[in-house]
């Protein structure tokens, strides 16, 4: 297959950084995990040839749809199957995974994708949440998986952690965010965002593609639009007036950034107003991270439909492309 | 005698002189190498100015400790040396003075230098500051947004006093239907009670009617069977 034809139909999916935030991975449709160096991209005397990655290997069968990081692992997930990779390893080149585990589904026929991971880390776990409608926990100390999450109707598309009151949000197709107390795996709340009259957008579906929390507040949108919740009252507060299903956003300082349809990141404020949307390469995005794990790198990605990923070193202004 | 004399005069003469031009080669604020002397002395050997007053003077120090002629060209020719000696005093005394300038204004740029170092390093600690005063204005920006939007979803929920109001507007009326009600559950009791009385009043005076007719009827036939008997 011409190699052209492969960067042009590349989606990036998930970004993670590393804990030393010096490096980002990245995944994409084709199972393959991009790690490229920030402090070789960010410095003075960077070339073209920074702005490729260093290493990059295959990971999964299918998509890698999320990333995350731990302060010495990286997780990924793709075709049902989660893997570990140890980051130092991979900075040393080595691509050979810790382990690979997959949840206990109960068909056997169809694998679900795995659509969204998170870690609680109150008792070091990692909630994975996929397409058989279900969360699953997985101990990280143990290595087993010690419950399962029932409630959705239909596939998971993202999940959260409340880290002050040990709850589990999680957001699926079937247009519910469900919050489940992580000691006791109940569902403890269930609200249905399409059916509030200020949020819900008929004419896109009532699935909820992104979610985030800072324990107080809840961002929350994909079909409905995105909408600020107040977790205690469970009422929206704020609708923000965003054309196009967002698909991950993240509270900043005193902003909320969103990233989704179309080719720009949204700064939106909590009152509800949109305060600016920078032009990005990618028409459209699906991923968002900030390193906060480095002072001198604090730089903002974003990743999409395009294979280069969006580096801004200042909110305001795209600074160069990272490419696979 | 007068000859050596004169060529020992000269010869002192001649190194005060290299002194001198060696201290006016010299800048005023740096030890430059006597290589650099050396080719600075090579280059501006026998050209114009200082080196060549002082060659001439030489000469002609010498020439006039030989010269054998009148007394008055003598006195001439010493008046021209002293001349030309004047003129090289003077000028050293202006390459003196413009040494000494050069060192104040030395100092006055090291002066300024240590000024801009300071207003740099306060710069930057104002910048730092600056930057950390962003940070909080944010959180509060962040924590007066939140109020708001808070505030916006509690007003549209109705005031607690005009609700509290309302709920014992509704309690007096419930106070008062359950009375009225009271009131009509007895009336209606009394009612049926009266209308009870009247008509077991009015069954027995039906049962005593129909007693008393039946005994006029049995009085009636004992008397007839008895008549009929007889």
């Amino acid at each position: 297959i011409n190699p052209i034809w492969l960067l042009l139909h590349m989606s990036v999916f998930s970004q993670s950084f590393s804990p030393c935030g010096r490096f980002l991975a990245a995944g994409n449709n084709y199972g393959e995990i991009a790690l490229f160096s920030l402090s070789a991209a960010l410095s003075p005397d960077a070339t073209a040839l920074s702005q490729k990655p260093v290493l990059t290997f295959t990971a999964h069968d299918g998509p890698v749809f999320s990333l995350l990081s731990n302060d010495s692992q990286l997780f990924s997930a793709g075709n049902g199957e989660i893997s570990c990779w140890s980051w130092s390893e991979l900075v040393k080149k080595n691509a050979k995974p810790l382990w690979t585990k997959r949840p206990n589904y109960k068909s056997s026929l169809e694998i679900p994708e795995i659509n969204a991971m998170i870690i609680n880390p109150r008792d070091n776990s990692l909630v994975v949440g996929g397409g058989d409608n279900n969360i699953h926990i997985l101990d990280l100390e143990h290595g087993v998986f010690k419950s399962v999450l029932q409630g959705h109707s239909d596939y998971i598309h993202c999940v959260s952690v409340r880290e002050r009151e040990a709850e589990i949000l999680s957001g699926g197709e079937d247009g519910a965010v469900r919050m489940w107390d992580s000691r006791t795996g109940q569902s403890v709340h269930c609200v249905e965002i399409y059916k509030y009259e200020s949020c819900a957008r008929p004419q896109y579906g009532k699935w909820i593609s992104c979610l985030t929390t800072d324990s107080d507040w809840m961002l929350c949108g994909g079909g409905p639009s995105l909408s600020l919740w107040h977790l205690r009252s469970l009422s929206p507060t704020s609708v923000f007036p965003l054309a196009g299903c967002q698909r991950q956003a993240a509270f900043y300082q005193d902003m909320i950034l969103a990233v989704g349809e179309g080719p720009f990141v949204s700064h939106c404020l909590l009152g509800g107003e949109v305060k600016a949307q920078i032009p990005c390469t990618p028409q459209s995005l699906n991923t968002l991270q900030i390193n906060a794990n480095s002072t001198e790198h604090r730089v903002l990605t974003v990743g999409g439909s395009s294979d280069h990923i969006d580096v801004f070193t200042n909110l305001s202004y795209k600074t160069f492309s990272l490419s696979f | 005698m007068l000859a050596n004399v004169s060529s020992q005069i000269a010869q002192q003469l001649l190194d005060f002189f290299k002194q001198y031009l060696k201290g006016c080669l010299i800048p005023a604020f740096a030890p430059i190498p006597d290589e650099v002397i050396r080719k600075r002395l090579l280059i501006d050997g026998d050209g114009a100015g200082d080196d060549r007053r002082i060659n001439v003077l030489l000469k002609s120090v010498t020439k006039w400790c030989n010269s054998t002629g009148t007394p008055e060209e003598g006195f001439t020719q010493y008046q021209r040396m002293m001349g030309t000696l004047a003129q090289c005093e003077f000028s050293m005394g202006k390459t003196l003075m413009v040494y000494d300038m050069n060192l104040r204004e030395m100092e006055n740029y090291e002066k300024i230098y240590t000024n801009i170092e300071q207003s740099i390093t306060s710069a930057h600690e104002k910048i730092a500051e600056c930057k950390k005063e962003i940070q909080r204005a944010k959180r509060i920006r962040k924590n007066r947004q939140e109020y708001d939007a808070l505030a916006k979803v509690i007003q549209q929920h109705p005031d607690r006093h005009e609700t509290l109001k309302q709920l014992e507007a509704l309690d007096k009326e419930l106070q008062l239907l359950s009375r009225t009600k009271e009131n009509v559950d007895a009336k209606l009791e009394l009612r049926k009670k009266q209308f009870h009385v009247l008509l077991s009043t009015i069954q027995e005076l039906q049962q005593t009617l129909e007693n008393d007719e039946k005994s006029d009827n049995d009085d009636i036939n004992q008397e007839s069977p008895a008549e009929n008997g007889e």
